[in-house]
């Protein structure tokens, strides 16, 4: 019945078109490939189509020859999806995942000359569908990849969407981390010429093989192809939907700037590479919310968390929510035994209860202030602790204590706005 | 040249700039000398397209591994052109022109248009390619040696400007990048560079009809593609001046005959015209493996009801004629035909003052002033035009005073405030102010005695009247 891939000849009131007969999203239009490369649709209704063969579309895939070479060291590549791991689908015109990720080598050989790099792809997924239990699971796949004695450090690649909730996670569940994980991802898709995650991911291979044992996200440091920033897991945030320099260090500044040909500048303290194995604590708990308070919310919607073990409020400036309402509901949440902690939707600065009563009321009442803890780090942090342990002392313990340079008492003072 | 025993065919591909925004952001589609407000660097890669092949012309520019360095102007660049954001939805006024040329080109029109990307990786795109898409295909046009027929009808983004290049880096400006361009390209049916010439020239002259293409230099720019018996096309890109075309020609003609009796294979390549007419290799021939879907924007289906009704513009040829008929000369005819100005022209043509007075003092009047008061850039507003010729429709001011009064606007007056030197004075008093002068001159000849009333009289009153009232007063 289909004819897909067939070169055709369509007749369309009194019009000819010959081309190679593509895949249509639309039912009721002809897609076509004209021999001069553009693409033109035509109403089903009322054209034609002639077979005139076989047409020669086929995807040649890139065999890639991938050779060791014994002075270079040896990098894990695990690739989870995303833009970084996404390709045309030239039937559909959709982006896809792609599935063989030795494909990214092939676009970029620079990779070669720097390490030896094997490719894993534990998943496959665009980062929006990512939930804790993917953290798990990618958290077991690098662990089980840095024990390996020959492998220096670890990159993996990510959608942008939620790539700093999988960084932070990767942080908490890597107890121990003694080697270099890179999460990178890219703005631009890499069928194009401009494609930003082919320098991310030479960027990520240098931090790889660098000293600093820590999880980082490593992308564009400005607009420019000139370096990327490596920042802290727990401390970076995606704040442009578009643009190559999305993510920026939030209260502190990068770990380091790292330029393509390998030069790295370190810009702030670091865990330093050493042998020791890694433990995995890679259980989260999902009954976790994280909820934005906006001027005129109901606090109805504390009645949906009633059964969960844990919420983050994202309050207003210093940490607030209008106790006039939400005092009352959220303290019954609290005698339940559900951790409460605040912080707050101005992304930069430090939660305080103490300047206004509100704040006063608030803590008094056993909601936790979580310092200059960035909100989502925090319902990252909080889904991983009570996956540790349900004593609510312990957890009201470990979450205002500093475990991966999540939070930190002195406030950076150039941090604004990096 | 004997072009019939040589073989020549020639076809033409048009690139023409549109005056409307940009194509898929919402900037204002000017160039500009300011300095800017920021620079970005980047790299570009060869990727693999929709065969599975790096295409020979990507792959070629990319093997370069230059430095592009991008200005950016705020006034007219956004996150699309700096490729920090999808694209926005195609110009309607654009496509609604793109549609109208198609019809003035007899072509058939594509029902669903997908917007294509086009691999370029000479840098001149930020994205690495251009966004483009074919909206009408199988058109035509007469010419005097006979039908001329388009292939396609093309609707795409201008790259970015190259302003500077050295060693390592290429410099672009992105003003330019996201103009959008038609591209019309005709079938090798021409066989003599007069009949390119001719060819070129209606197709400019059906473009510039629409009244809403870019004027002045490099908003339309022409590329030829040329082969002789024995040998492939070869495509010359950036022909300025169409009047150089028999230069352009010969000569490539002549360079393909030397390589031809060498044993040398033609064909295949893109060469630049040099200033002195010869070329240079620039690129091999692009292939269509440079092609593929731009998966950020929907398909454009062709809403043809509202295609039909879209009324077509006067060509400017027809307009010509019509002027002719008005009594304007030939040269006259042609300036204000081909004029933007046209549309201004013909709406004073309705207070029935003379034709040739409209067309000279738009056409001329203007470029004296703004020769004499050294001014480039500053034009007349239309609004001016209307104003002036209803006041001396209405015999509010003089003929004779017209310069003067453009003069003093172009100083910065304001016509109100000028018009009240020129009222024209009633002929009572005129007579009274000539009488005196004759009077008190009495000595003087009749020439010197009307240069004298006309000094005095500062382009009040005409001076035929002038004349006919000294001529009865020395009887």
């Amino acid at each position: 019945m289909s004819n897909v891939g067939n070169k055709v000849k369509v007749k369309y009131f009194g019009s000819e078109y010959e081309g190679i007969l593509l895949e249509s999203s639309d039912k009721n239009m002809h897609l076509l490939k004209l021999t001069n490369g553009y693409n033109v649709g035509l109403p089903r209704k009322g054209s034609k189509v002639e077979v005139l063969g076989k047409a020669n579309l086929g995807l040649k895939a890139n065999t890639l020859l991938i050779t060791k070479n014994k002075s270079l060291p040896n990098v894990s590549l695990i690739s989870t999806g995303g833009t970084i791991a996404s390709h045309v689908d030239y039937k559909t015109g959709a982006v896809h995942p792609m599935t063989k990720p030795a494909d990214l080598l092939g676009k970029i050989p620079e990779l070669k000359k720097i390490s030896n790099i094997s490719v894993s792809a534990p998943m496959s997924i665009f980062s929006e569908e990512m939930n804790p239990e993917h953290w798990s699971k990618i958290a077991g796949f690098v662990a089980r990849e840095l024990n390996k004695d020959e492998i220096r450090g670890a990159v993996v690649t990510h959608g942008t969407d939620t790539l700093h909730y999988t960084a932070a996670a990767l942080t908490f569940a890597l107890e121990g981390l003694s080697k270099p994980v890179a999460i990178v991802g890219g703005q631009r898709s890499s069928d194009r010429g401009s494609f930003d995650g082919g320098m991310n991911l030479i960027c990520g291979v240098h931090y790889a093989i660098s000293d600093i044992a820590e999880v980082a996200t490593v992308l564009h440091g400005t607009s420019s192809d000139d370096y990327c920033i490596a920042n802290r897991g727990t401390k970076v945030k995606k704040l442009h939907t578009s643009k190559r320099d999305a993510f920026r260090p939030i209260n502190t500044v990068p770990l380091a700037k790292i330029y393509p040909n390998g030069k790295l500048e370190k810009h702030n303290g670091y865990e330093l590479r050493h042998s020791r194995k890694i433990k995995v604590k890679s259980k989260f708990e999902s009954k976790v919310a994280l909820i934005k308070y906006y001027p005129g919310m109901s606090p109805d919607i504390l009645k949906c968390y009633e059964d969960y073990k844990g919420i983050i409020i994202e309050g207003t400036g210093l940490g607030h929510v209008a106790t006039t309402t939400w005092l009352e509901p959220l303290t019954k949440l609290i005698k339940k035994g559900i951790f409460v902690g605040m912080t707050s939707q101005a992304d930069y600065g430090r939660v305080d209860p103490y300047v206004y009563s509100t704040g006063r009321a608030l803590t008094n009442h056993g909601v936790v202030y979580l310092e200059d803890m960035l909100s989502e780090t925090a319902y990252v942090k909080l889904s991983w602790v009570l996956g540790q342990t349900n004593n609510i002392e312990k957890v009201r313990h470990l979450m205002v204590t500093n475990l991966r340079g999540e939070l930190s008492t002195k406030s950076h003072p150039n941090a604004f706005l990096y | 040249m004997n072009y019939g025993t040589i073989g020549l065919k020639a076809g033409l591909e048009i690139h023409q700039q549109l005056d409307t925004g940009k194509l898929f952001s919402r900037c204002d589609s000017k160039l500009t000398k300011d300095i800017a407000d920021t620079k970005i660097k980047r790299k570009l890669r060869a990727t693999t397209g929709e065969s599975g092949k790096i295409d020979i012309a990507a792959s070629f520019e990319t093997s370069k591994n230059l430095d592009y360095i991008y200005e950016v102007h705020n006034s007219n660049t956004s996150l699309i052109e700096t490729d920090e954001e999808p694209p926005l939805e195609v110009d309607e006024e654009a496509l609604s022109l793109i549609y109208t040329v198609c019809r003035l080109l007899n072509c058939k029109i594509i029902p669903f248009i997908q917007i294509m990307r086009k691999t370029v990786v000479d840098g001149s795109n930020t994205s690495g390619f251009q966004r483009t898409c074919l909206v009408g295909t199988d058109g035509y046009i007469e010419t005097s040696k006979g039908k001329v027929s388009i292939e396609s009808v093309i609707l795409e983004e201008d790259s970015a400007r190259r302003v500077s290049e050295d060693k390592n880096s290429v410099t672009y400006r992105l003003d330019r990048l996201g103009i959008p361009l038609i591209e019309i390209t005709t079938a090798p049916e021409m066989h003599d560079p007069d009949h390119i010439k001719e060819t070129a020239q209606k197709i400019g002259m059906i473009l510039r009809s629409t009244g809403k293409v870019k004027r002045g230099i490099g908003t339309i720019r022409q590329d030829v593609n040329i082969s002789i018996s024995g040998g492939g096309r070869v495509e010359l890109k950036g022909v300025q001046e169409i009047k150089e075309i028999q230069k352009i020609v010969d000569s490539e003609i002549e360079r393909q005959q030397d390589e031809l009796s060498m044993n040398r294979k033609v064909g295949g390549e893109v060469r630049n015209v040099k200033a002195d007419a010869t070329s240079k290799f620039l690129r091999p021939m692009p292939t269509s493996a440079r092609m593929y879907p731009e998966t950020d924007l929907p398909i454009i289906q062709t809403n043809f009801n509202k295609l039909n009704s879209i009324k077509l513009p006067e060509l400017i040829s027809t307009r010509k004629e019509r002027y002719l008929k008005l009594g304007l000369n030939e040269e006259l005819s042609s300036m204000i035909a081909n004029s933007a100005r046209s549309n201004v022209f013909d709406k004073i043509l309705e207070t029935e003052i003379n034709p040739t007075l409209i067309a000279t003092t738009i056409l001329s009047t203007s470029k004296e002033i703004k020769r004499k008061l050294k001014i480039n850039s500053w034009k007349f507003p239309d609004k001016f035009y209307f104003d002036m010729f209803s006041l001396l429709a209405n015999s509010k001011i003089t003929k004779d005073s017209l310069s003067e009064i453009m003069e003093r606007f172009t100083k910065g007056e304001t016509l109100d405030n000028i018009s009240k030197s020129y009222k024209p004075i009633s002929d009572s008093e005129l007579q009274k102010i000539v009488e005196k002068i004759v009077k008190s001159n009495s000595k003087l000849p009749k020439g010197a005695l009307i240069g004298n009333a006309m000094s005095e009289l500062a382009g009040r009153a005409d001076g035929k009247k002038v004349a006919k009232i000294i001529e009865e007063l020395t009887k």
